[in-house]
Protein backbone atom coordinates (compact mmCIF):
# COMPACT_ATOMS: atom_id res chain seq x y z
CA UNK A 1 0.00 0.00 0.00
CA UNK A 2 2.74 2.42 1.01
CA UNK A 3 6.28 2.02 -0.23
CA UNK A 4 8.99 4.47 0.76
CA UNK A 5 12.25 4.20 -1.14
CA UNK A 6 15.56 5.88 -0.25
CA UNK A 7 13.80 8.87 1.23
CA UNK A 8 15.93 11.75 2.51
CA UNK A 9 14.38 14.82 4.08
CA UNK A 10 15.23 17.68 6.39
CA UNK A 11 15.15 21.41 6.86
CA UNK A 12 16.95 24.14 4.88
CA UNK A 13 19.19 21.71 3.04
CA UNK A 14 20.25 19.70 6.07
CA UNK A 15 18.89 16.21 5.86
CA UNK A 16 17.65 14.74 9.12
CA UNK A 17 16.52 11.46 7.60
CA UNK A 18 18.80 9.64 5.18
CA UNK A 19 17.90 7.00 2.65
CA UNK A 20 14.96 5.60 4.56
CA UNK A 21 13.15 2.67 2.94
CA UNK A 22 10.14 0.87 4.36
CA UNK A 23 6.76 -0.43 3.31
CA UNK A 24 3.37 -1.29 4.68
CA UNK A 25 0.76 -3.63 3.22
CA UNK A 26 -2.99 -3.31 3.51
CA UNK A 27 -4.26 -4.48 6.91
CA UNK A 28 -0.87 -4.29 8.60
CA UNK A 29 0.14 -2.25 11.62
CA UNK A 30 3.73 -1.10 11.27
CA UNK A 31 5.72 0.89 13.81
CA UNK A 32 8.73 3.12 13.37
CA UNK A 33 10.48 3.25 16.72
CA UNK A 34 13.35 5.40 17.81
CA UNK A 35 14.40 7.80 20.50
CA UNK A 36 13.61 11.50 20.64
CA UNK A 37 15.40 13.28 17.78
CA UNK A 38 15.94 10.15 15.71
CA UNK A 39 14.03 11.72 12.80
CA UNK A 40 10.63 10.03 13.12
CA UNK A 41 8.69 13.29 12.84
CA UNK A 42 10.72 14.49 9.86
CA UNK A 43 10.20 11.15 8.15
CA UNK A 44 6.44 11.25 8.68
CA UNK A 45 6.16 14.86 7.60
CA UNK A 46 7.93 13.98 4.37
CA UNK A 47 5.66 10.96 3.83
CA UNK A 48 2.49 12.98 4.47
CA UNK A 49 3.55 15.92 2.30
CA UNK A 50 3.90 18.55 5.03
CA UNK A 51 7.59 18.61 4.15
CA UNK A 52 8.95 17.97 0.68
CA UNK A 53 11.50 15.20 0.45
CA UNK A 54 14.93 16.11 -0.88
CA UNK A 55 15.47 12.66 -2.37
CA UNK A 56 13.69 9.38 -2.88
CA UNK A 57 10.14 8.26 -3.61
CA UNK A 58 6.95 7.63 -1.71
CA UNK A 59 4.50 5.37 -3.51
CA UNK A 60 0.96 5.22 -2.20
CA UNK A 61 -1.15 2.62 -3.98
CA UNK A 62 1.44 2.60 -6.73
CA UNK A 63 1.35 6.34 -7.26
CA UNK A 64 4.40 8.54 -6.57
CA UNK A 65 3.24 11.11 -4.00
CA UNK A 66 6.65 12.39 -2.94
CA UNK A 67 6.12 15.78 -4.58
CA UNK A 68 2.46 16.18 -3.57
CA UNK A 69 1.51 18.68 -0.86
CA UNK A 70 -0.27 17.40 2.28
CA UNK A 71 -3.75 18.48 1.13
CA UNK A 72 -3.50 16.28 -1.98
CA UNK A 73 -2.03 13.33 -0.07
CA UNK A 74 -4.94 13.57 2.36
CA UNK A 75 -7.43 13.52 -0.53
CA UNK A 76 -5.83 10.33 -1.84
CA UNK A 77 -6.78 8.49 1.36
CA UNK A 78 -3.84 8.85 3.73
CA UNK A 79 -4.73 10.56 7.02
CA UNK A 80 -1.85 11.90 9.08
CA UNK A 81 -2.19 12.65 12.79
CA UNK A 82 0.87 14.72 13.76
CA UNK A 83 2.23 14.79 17.30
CA UNK A 84 1.14 18.45 17.57
CA UNK A 85 -2.36 17.37 16.46
CA UNK A 86 -3.04 20.63 14.61
CA UNK A 87 -6.67 20.81 15.66
CA UNK A 88 -8.87 23.85 15.01
CA UNK A 89 -8.94 25.25 18.57
CA UNK A 90 -11.77 27.77 18.28
CA UNK A 91 -14.03 25.42 16.40
CA UNK A 92 -16.28 22.90 18.09
CA UNK A 93 -15.55 19.20 18.30
CA UNK A 94 -18.35 18.63 15.81
CA UNK A 95 -16.89 21.17 13.37
CA UNK A 96 -13.46 19.58 13.68
CA UNK A 97 -14.96 16.20 12.85
CA UNK A 98 -17.03 17.57 9.95
CA UNK A 99 -13.89 19.15 8.49
CA UNK A 100 -12.17 15.79 8.75
CA UNK A 101 -14.41 14.60 5.93
CA UNK A 102 -13.58 17.62 3.72
CA UNK A 103 -14.06 17.99 0.74
CA UNK A 104 -16.87 15.47 1.14
CA UNK A 105 -19.95 15.74 3.32
CA UNK A 106 -19.49 13.94 6.61
CA UNK A 107 -20.91 10.46 6.50
CA UNK A 108 -23.36 9.65 9.34
CA UNK A 109 -22.12 6.07 9.74
CA UNK A 110 -18.48 7.19 9.93
CA UNK A 111 -19.38 9.84 12.49
CA UNK A 112 -21.28 7.24 14.52
CA UNK A 113 -18.33 4.84 14.47
CA UNK A 114 -15.90 7.59 15.52
CA UNK A 115 -18.18 8.54 18.40
CA UNK A 116 -18.53 4.87 19.34
CA UNK A 117 -14.74 4.60 19.45
CA UNK A 118 -14.43 7.81 21.49
CA UNK A 119 -17.64 8.22 23.52
CA UNK A 120 -16.02 11.17 25.28
CA UNK A 121 -16.17 13.16 22.06
CA UNK A 122 -19.92 12.69 21.85
CA UNK A 123 -20.31 14.39 25.25
CA UNK A 124 -18.23 17.31 24.00
CA UNK A 125 -19.55 17.86 20.49
CA UNK A 126 -20.39 21.51 21.10
CA UNK A 127 -17.23 22.33 23.06
CA UNK A 128 -14.32 24.19 21.47
CA UNK A 129 -11.44 21.85 20.68
CA UNK A 130 -8.92 24.21 22.30
CA UNK A 131 -10.58 23.94 25.71
CA UNK A 132 -10.28 20.16 25.96
CA UNK A 133 -7.71 18.10 27.86
CA UNK A 134 -4.70 16.57 26.11
CA UNK A 135 -6.26 13.12 26.07
CA UNK A 136 -9.48 14.42 24.55
CA UNK A 137 -7.56 16.41 21.95
CA UNK A 138 -5.69 13.27 20.97
CA UNK A 139 -9.00 11.44 20.56
CA UNK A 140 -10.33 14.29 18.44
CA UNK A 141 -7.20 14.30 16.26
CA UNK A 142 -7.60 10.59 15.56
CA UNK A 143 -11.36 10.96 15.14
CA UNK A 144 -10.91 13.83 12.68
CA UNK A 145 -8.43 11.74 10.69
CA UNK A 146 -10.92 8.86 10.53
CA UNK A 147 -13.76 11.00 9.20
CA UNK A 148 -12.34 10.90 5.68
CA UNK A 149 -12.49 7.07 5.76
CA UNK A 150 -8.76 6.80 5.07
CA UNK A 151 -7.16 3.67 3.71
CA UNK A 152 -3.99 4.41 5.66
CA UNK A 153 -3.81 6.03 9.08
CA UNK A 154 -0.42 7.53 9.94
CA UNK A 155 0.20 8.61 13.53
CA UNK A 156 3.24 10.43 14.87
CA UNK A 157 3.76 9.75 18.59
CA UNK A 158 0.14 9.39 19.65
CA UNK A 159 1.34 9.13 23.26
CA UNK A 160 2.91 12.63 23.23
CA UNK A 161 1.96 14.68 26.25
CA UNK A 162 -0.32 12.03 27.67
CA UNK A 163 -0.17 10.48 31.14
CA UNK A 164 0.62 6.73 31.00
CA UNK A 165 -3.00 5.64 31.44
CA UNK A 166 -4.22 7.97 28.71
CA UNK A 167 -1.44 6.85 26.38
CA UNK A 168 -2.54 3.28 26.93
CA UNK A 169 -6.14 4.27 26.23
CA UNK A 170 -5.02 5.88 22.96
CA UNK A 171 -3.38 2.61 21.95
CA UNK A 172 -6.48 0.64 22.99
CA UNK A 173 -8.40 2.72 20.45
CA UNK A 174 -5.79 1.97 17.79
CA UNK A 175 -6.11 -1.71 18.59
CA UNK A 176 -9.86 -1.52 17.97
CA UNK A 177 -9.16 0.13 14.62
CA UNK A 178 -6.64 -2.58 13.78
CA UNK A 179 -9.26 -5.23 14.51
CA UNK A 180 -11.62 -3.42 12.18
CA UNK A 181 -8.99 -3.87 9.49
CA UNK A 182 -7.45 -0.40 9.42
CA UNK A 183 -3.92 -0.13 8.04
CA UNK A 184 -1.86 1.82 10.56
CA UNK A 185 1.64 3.29 10.47
CA UNK A 186 2.77 4.64 13.81
CA UNK A 187 5.93 6.32 15.06
CA UNK A 188 6.59 5.99 18.74
CA UNK A 189 9.37 6.40 21.28
CA UNK A 190 7.46 4.56 23.99
CA UNK A 191 8.33 1.30 22.35
CA UNK A 192 6.28 -1.12 24.49
CA UNK A 193 3.12 0.80 23.54
CA UNK A 194 3.89 0.56 19.83
CA UNK A 195 4.78 -3.11 20.16
CA UNK A 196 1.40 -3.80 21.76
CA UNK A 197 -0.37 -3.25 18.42
CA UNK A 198 2.26 -3.72 15.69
CA UNK A 199 2.86 -6.62 13.34
CA UNK A 200 6.25 -5.34 12.19
CA UNK A 201 8.58 -2.51 12.84
CA UNK A 202 11.60 -0.47 11.83
CA UNK A 203 14.15 1.12 14.13
CA UNK A 204 15.21 4.65 13.24
CA UNK A 205 18.50 5.83 14.72
CA UNK A 206 20.15 9.16 13.88
CA UNK A 207 18.05 9.43 10.74
CA UNK A 208 18.92 5.95 9.48
CA UNK A 209 16.82 2.82 9.55
CA UNK A 210 19.15 0.49 11.41
CA UNK A 211 16.98 -2.55 11.94
CA UNK A 212 13.73 -4.09 10.86
CA UNK A 213 11.72 -7.17 11.62
CA UNK A 214 8.53 -8.54 13.05
CA UNK A 215 7.51 -7.22 16.43
CA UNK A 216 8.47 -10.56 17.95
CA UNK A 217 11.98 -10.45 16.46
CA UNK A 218 12.51 -6.86 17.53
CA UNK A 219 11.25 -7.55 21.06
CA UNK A 220 13.76 -10.39 21.31
CA UNK A 221 16.69 -8.36 19.98
CA UNK A 222 19.17 -7.69 22.80
CA UNK A 223 20.07 -4.23 21.45
CA UNK A 224 16.41 -3.19 21.35
CA UNK A 225 15.78 -4.68 24.76
CA UNK A 226 18.48 -2.62 26.40
CA UNK A 227 17.97 0.58 24.41
CA UNK A 228 14.18 0.83 24.27
CA UNK A 229 12.63 -1.68 26.62
CA UNK A 230 14.70 -0.99 29.67
CA UNK A 231 15.84 -4.59 29.90
CA UNK A 232 19.55 -5.26 30.24
CA UNK B 1 -27.02 61.68 22.56
CA UNK B 2 -29.33 59.08 21.03
CA UNK B 3 -28.84 60.79 17.69
CA UNK B 4 -25.07 60.49 18.16
CA UNK B 5 -25.27 56.82 18.97
CA UNK B 6 -27.50 56.12 16.00
CA UNK B 7 -25.16 58.03 13.69
CA UNK B 8 -22.28 56.13 15.25
CA UNK B 9 -24.04 52.85 14.59
CA UNK B 10 -24.57 53.74 10.93
CA UNK B 11 -20.90 54.64 10.54
CA UNK B 12 -19.77 51.77 12.75
CA UNK B 13 -21.55 49.14 10.68
CA UNK B 14 -19.71 50.43 7.65
CA UNK B 15 -16.41 50.39 9.50
CA UNK B 16 -17.09 46.81 10.48
CA UNK B 17 -17.81 45.72 6.94
CA UNK B 18 -14.77 47.66 5.76
CA UNK B 19 -12.51 45.83 8.19
CA UNK B 20 -14.00 42.44 7.40
CA UNK B 21 -12.49 42.35 3.93
CA UNK B 22 -9.08 43.31 5.27
CA UNK B 23 -9.07 41.12 8.37
CA UNK B 24 -10.07 37.94 6.52
CA UNK B 25 -7.26 38.26 4.01
CA UNK B 26 -4.80 38.91 6.81
CA UNK B 27 -6.05 36.11 9.03
CA UNK B 28 -6.13 33.62 6.19
CA UNK B 29 -3.02 34.43 4.26
CA UNK B 30 -0.86 36.75 6.35
CA UNK B 31 -1.38 39.42 3.71
CA UNK B 32 -1.87 43.05 4.62
CA UNK B 33 -3.58 44.59 1.62
CA UNK B 34 -2.77 48.31 1.61
CA UNK B 35 -4.50 48.73 -1.76
CA UNK B 36 -7.81 47.77 -0.18
CA UNK B 37 -9.21 51.31 -0.24
CA UNK B 38 -8.26 51.73 -3.89
CA UNK B 39 -10.18 48.56 -4.73
CA UNK B 40 -13.22 50.18 -3.10
CA UNK B 41 -12.66 53.32 -5.19
CA UNK B 42 -12.32 51.31 -8.40
CA UNK B 43 -15.59 49.55 -7.63
CA UNK B 44 -17.25 52.90 -6.87
CA UNK B 45 -16.07 54.41 -10.17
CA UNK B 46 -17.23 51.34 -12.10
CA UNK B 47 -20.69 51.73 -10.56
CA UNK B 48 -20.70 55.48 -11.30
CA UNK B 49 -19.66 55.01 -14.95
CA UNK B 50 -22.13 52.16 -15.43
CA UNK B 51 -24.96 54.38 -14.17
CA UNK B 52 -23.76 57.17 -16.48
CA UNK B 53 -23.80 54.70 -19.37
CA UNK B 54 -27.45 54.00 -18.68
CA UNK B 55 -27.12 50.70 -16.81
CA UNK B 56 -29.92 50.24 -14.22
CA UNK B 57 -28.78 50.99 -10.67
CA UNK B 58 -28.93 47.45 -9.26
CA UNK B 59 -27.11 45.95 -12.22
CA UNK B 60 -24.53 48.74 -12.03
CA UNK B 61 -23.93 47.86 -8.38
CA UNK B 62 -23.51 44.17 -9.22
CA UNK B 63 -21.01 45.06 -11.96
CA UNK B 64 -19.11 47.28 -9.49
CA UNK B 65 -18.94 44.54 -6.83
CA UNK B 66 -17.72 42.01 -9.39
CA UNK B 67 -15.11 44.53 -10.53
CA UNK B 68 -13.89 44.75 -6.92
CA UNK B 69 -13.74 40.97 -6.70
CA UNK B 70 -11.90 40.81 -10.00
CA UNK B 71 -9.22 43.19 -8.73
CA UNK B 72 -8.79 40.83 -5.76
CA UNK B 73 -8.31 37.89 -8.12
CA UNK B 74 -5.83 39.87 -10.22
CA UNK B 75 -3.80 40.64 -7.07
CA UNK B 76 -3.78 36.92 -6.29
CA UNK B 77 -2.43 36.07 -9.73
CA UNK B 78 0.11 38.91 -10.02
CA UNK B 79 1.84 40.88 -7.29
CA UNK B 80 0.97 38.43 -4.50
CA UNK B 81 2.78 35.59 -6.29
CA UNK B 82 6.20 36.36 -4.79
CA UNK B 83 4.52 36.97 -1.42
CA UNK B 84 3.14 33.41 -1.35
CA UNK B 85 6.68 32.03 -1.34
CA UNK B 86 7.44 33.69 1.99
CA UNK B 87 6.13 32.93 5.45
CA UNK B 88 5.55 34.66 8.75
CA UNK B 89 6.84 38.23 9.15
CA UNK B 90 8.65 38.57 5.79
CA UNK B 91 5.39 37.60 4.12
CA UNK B 92 3.40 40.29 5.93
CA UNK B 93 6.06 42.91 5.22
CA UNK B 94 6.43 42.09 1.52
CA UNK B 95 2.65 42.08 1.04
CA UNK B 96 2.45 45.43 2.80
CA UNK B 97 5.18 46.98 0.64
CA UNK B 98 3.93 45.61 -2.67
CA UNK B 99 0.29 46.52 -2.10
CA UNK B 100 1.27 49.94 -0.75
CA UNK B 101 3.21 50.56 -3.96
CA UNK B 102 0.25 49.35 -5.96
CA UNK B 103 -2.08 51.64 -4.04
CA UNK B 104 0.05 54.66 -5.08
CA UNK B 105 -0.01 53.53 -8.71
CA UNK B 106 -3.77 53.00 -8.74
CA UNK B 107 -4.50 56.24 -6.89
CA UNK B 108 -2.16 58.21 -9.14
CA UNK B 109 -3.80 56.78 -12.22
CA UNK B 110 -7.33 57.41 -10.95
CA UNK B 111 -6.59 60.99 -9.93
CA UNK B 112 -4.94 61.64 -13.29
CA UNK B 113 -7.76 60.15 -15.35
CA UNK B 114 -10.83 60.80 -13.21
CA UNK B 115 -9.98 63.72 -10.90
CA UNK B 116 -13.53 64.91 -10.38
CA UNK B 117 -15.53 61.68 -10.57
CA UNK B 118 -17.34 60.31 -7.59
CA UNK B 119 -20.07 57.84 -6.74
CA UNK B 120 -23.09 59.24 -5.00
CA UNK B 121 -26.21 57.13 -4.86
CA UNK B 122 -29.23 59.19 -3.89
CA UNK B 123 -31.88 57.25 -2.03
CA UNK B 124 -35.24 59.05 -2.25
CA UNK B 125 -37.56 59.40 0.74
CA UNK B 126 -36.11 62.08 3.05
CA UNK B 127 -36.00 60.95 6.67
CA UNK B 128 -37.61 58.35 8.89
CA UNK B 129 -37.90 58.74 12.67
CA UNK B 130 -36.03 56.12 14.71
CA UNK B 131 -36.41 56.51 18.51
CA UNK B 132 -37.49 60.07 17.83
CA UNK B 133 -34.43 60.85 15.78
CA UNK B 134 -34.91 61.66 12.10
CA UNK B 135 -32.60 59.33 10.11
CA UNK B 136 -31.95 59.68 6.41
CA UNK B 137 -33.30 56.80 4.37
CA UNK B 138 -29.89 56.49 2.69
CA UNK B 139 -28.26 55.84 6.07
CA UNK B 140 -30.91 53.32 7.03
CA UNK B 141 -30.70 51.46 3.74
CA UNK B 142 -26.89 51.40 3.94
CA UNK B 143 -27.08 49.98 7.48
CA UNK B 144 -29.71 47.45 6.44
CA UNK B 145 -27.55 46.20 3.56
CA UNK B 146 -24.55 45.97 5.89
CA UNK B 147 -26.48 44.00 8.51
CA UNK B 148 -27.81 41.59 5.89
CA UNK B 149 -24.26 41.15 4.58
CA UNK B 150 -22.96 40.38 8.06
CA UNK B 151 -25.75 37.86 8.57
CA UNK B 152 -24.91 36.21 5.25
CA UNK B 153 -21.19 36.09 6.15
CA UNK B 154 -22.06 34.59 9.54
CA UNK B 155 -24.17 31.85 7.96
CA UNK B 156 -21.54 31.18 5.30
CA UNK B 157 -18.71 30.77 7.81
CA UNK B 158 -20.77 28.88 10.38
CA UNK B 159 -22.74 26.44 8.28
CA UNK B 160 -21.28 25.86 4.83
CA UNK B 161 -18.48 23.42 4.27
CA UNK B 162 -16.58 26.01 2.21
CA UNK B 163 -16.96 28.59 4.97
CA UNK B 164 -15.74 26.12 7.57
CA UNK B 165 -12.78 25.25 5.36
CA UNK B 166 -11.85 28.94 5.22
CA UNK B 167 -12.02 29.15 9.02
CA UNK B 168 -9.93 26.01 9.35
CA UNK B 169 -7.07 27.70 7.50
CA UNK B 170 -7.31 30.73 9.81
CA UNK B 171 -7.33 28.39 12.82
CA UNK B 172 -4.46 26.12 11.82
CA UNK B 173 -3.12 26.01 8.28
CA UNK B 174 -1.25 22.70 8.68
CA UNK B 175 -4.31 21.11 10.23
CA UNK B 176 -6.40 22.39 7.34
CA UNK B 177 -4.01 20.89 4.81
CA UNK B 178 -4.05 17.56 6.66
CA UNK B 179 -7.82 17.27 6.20
CA UNK B 180 -7.52 18.13 2.51
CA UNK B 181 -8.27 21.87 2.46
CA UNK B 182 -6.28 23.70 -0.25
CA UNK B 183 -5.12 26.92 1.45
CA UNK B 184 -4.27 28.75 -1.78
CA UNK B 185 -7.76 28.09 -3.15
CA UNK B 186 -9.29 29.44 0.04
CA UNK B 187 -7.09 32.52 -0.16
CA UNK B 188 -8.15 33.16 -3.76
CA UNK B 189 -11.79 32.88 -2.73
CA UNK B 190 -11.29 35.29 0.16
CA UNK B 191 -9.38 37.80 -1.99
CA UNK B 192 -12.35 37.79 -4.33
CA UNK B 193 -14.77 38.16 -1.42
CA UNK B 194 -12.62 40.92 0.04
CA UNK B 195 -12.80 42.85 -3.25
CA UNK B 196 -16.57 42.43 -3.34
CA UNK B 197 -16.84 43.66 0.26
CA UNK B 198 -14.63 46.68 -0.55
CA UNK B 199 -17.03 47.47 -3.38
CA UNK B 200 -20.04 47.01 -1.13
CA UNK B 201 -18.58 49.42 1.41
CA UNK B 202 -18.09 51.98 -1.35
CA UNK B 203 -21.68 51.52 -2.53
CA UNK B 204 -23.27 51.77 0.93
CA UNK B 205 -21.03 54.67 1.87
CA UNK B 206 -22.09 56.51 -1.28
CA UNK B 207 -25.68 56.40 -0.04
CA UNK B 208 -24.59 58.61 2.87
CA UNK B 209 -21.77 60.71 1.43
CA UNK B 210 -20.04 60.81 -2.00
CA UNK B 211 -17.12 58.42 -2.51
CA UNK B 212 -14.55 60.21 -4.66
CA UNK B 213 -11.29 59.31 -6.37
CA UNK B 214 -9.24 60.32 -3.33
CA UNK B 215 -11.10 58.19 -0.77
CA UNK B 216 -8.80 55.14 -1.02
CA UNK B 217 -6.20 55.92 1.63
CA UNK B 218 -8.70 56.90 4.30
CA UNK B 219 -10.71 53.73 3.63
CA UNK B 220 -7.58 51.61 4.11
CA UNK B 221 -6.60 53.48 7.28
CA UNK B 222 -10.07 53.09 8.80
CA UNK B 223 -10.08 49.40 7.87
CA UNK B 224 -6.65 48.90 9.48
CA UNK B 225 -7.66 50.61 12.72
CA UNK B 226 -10.84 48.55 13.03
CA UNK B 227 -8.93 45.36 12.16
CA UNK B 228 -6.38 46.01 14.91
CA UNK B 229 -9.09 46.67 17.49
CA UNK B 230 -11.26 43.74 16.43
CA UNK B 231 -8.54 41.15 16.20
CA UNK B 232 -6.88 39.87 13.05
CA UNK B 233 -8.89 37.26 11.20
CA UNK B 234 -12.09 37.70 13.20
CA UNK B 235 -15.28 38.75 11.40
CA UNK B 236 -17.18 39.02 14.68
CA UNK B 237 -14.31 41.14 16.02
CA UNK B 238 -14.51 43.45 13.00
CA UNK B 239 -18.27 43.83 13.52
CA UNK B 240 -17.93 44.61 17.23
CA UNK B 241 -14.93 46.92 16.82
CA UNK B 242 -16.62 48.72 13.93
CA UNK B 243 -19.66 49.56 16.03
CA UNK B 244 -17.63 50.64 19.06
CA UNK B 245 -15.28 52.80 16.98
CA UNK B 246 -18.16 54.20 14.94
CA UNK B 247 -19.81 55.46 18.09
CA UNK B 248 -16.51 56.78 19.53
CA UNK B 249 -15.90 58.58 16.25
CA UNK B 250 -19.26 60.32 16.09
CA UNK B 251 -19.36 61.19 19.78
CA UNK B 252 -15.80 62.56 19.70
CA UNK B 253 -16.55 64.57 16.58
CA UNK B 254 -19.66 66.04 18.19
CA UNK B 255 -18.24 66.86 21.62
CA UNK B 256 -14.72 67.86 20.67
CA UNK B 257 -14.56 68.41 16.94
CA UNK B 258 -14.29 66.37 13.80
CA UNK B 259 -10.56 67.14 13.57
CA UNK B 260 -10.05 65.02 16.68
CA UNK B 261 -12.16 62.01 15.73
CA UNK B 262 -9.55 60.16 13.66
CA UNK B 263 -7.04 60.74 16.46
CA UNK B 264 -9.52 59.25 18.92
CA UNK B 265 -9.77 56.14 16.75
CA UNK B 266 -5.98 55.83 16.62
CA UNK B 267 -5.85 56.22 20.41
CA UNK B 268 -8.46 53.47 20.74
CA UNK B 269 -6.38 51.23 18.49
CA UNK B 270 -3.17 52.00 20.43
CA UNK B 271 -4.90 51.30 23.75
CA UNK B 272 -6.21 48.01 22.38
CA UNK B 273 -2.72 46.92 21.42
CA UNK B 274 -1.42 47.87 24.87
CA UNK B 275 -4.19 46.17 26.83
CA UNK B 276 -5.18 43.30 24.56
CA UNK B 277 -2.58 42.81 21.81
CA UNK B 278 -4.67 40.21 19.95
CA UNK B 279 -7.63 42.60 19.68
CA UNK B 280 -11.14 42.22 21.09
CA UNK B 281 -11.82 38.81 19.56
CA UNK B 282 -8.44 37.84 18.11
CA UNK B 283 -6.49 34.74 19.03
CA UNK B 284 -3.75 35.42 21.58
CA UNK B 285 -0.45 33.92 20.46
Amino acid sequence: MLEVKNLSAGYSGNNVVHDASFNIEAGEVVMIIGSNGAGKTTLFKAVSGLLSASKGQVHFDGRDISQLPAEEVSRLGMSFVPAERHLFPRMTVRENLVLGAYPHRPDADTLASVLALFPRLEERLTQHAGTMSGGEQQMLAVGRALMSKPRLLVLDEPSTGLAPLLAQAAYEALRVLQQQGMTILVAEQQVPLAMSISDRGYVLENGLISLQGTTKELAANPGIRSAYLGVS
Amino acid sequence: MIANILDGLVFGLQLGLLATGLTLVYGLGGILNMAYGQIAVIAALVVAFSIEAGVPLLLAIVIGLLAGGLVGLILDQTILRPVYRLHEEPRVLLSLLLTLGLSFVIEGFLIWQFPLDALSIRIPGGTIDILGVPMRTGSLLASGITLVTFAALFLFFRYTSLGMAVRSVIENEEGARLVGVRPNQMLRLILFLSGVLAGLVAVTRSMVTPVDTHAGLSITVFALIVTVVGGLGSVAGAFLAGIILGIINVVAADFIGSYISLIMLLVAAALTILIRPAGLLGVPE
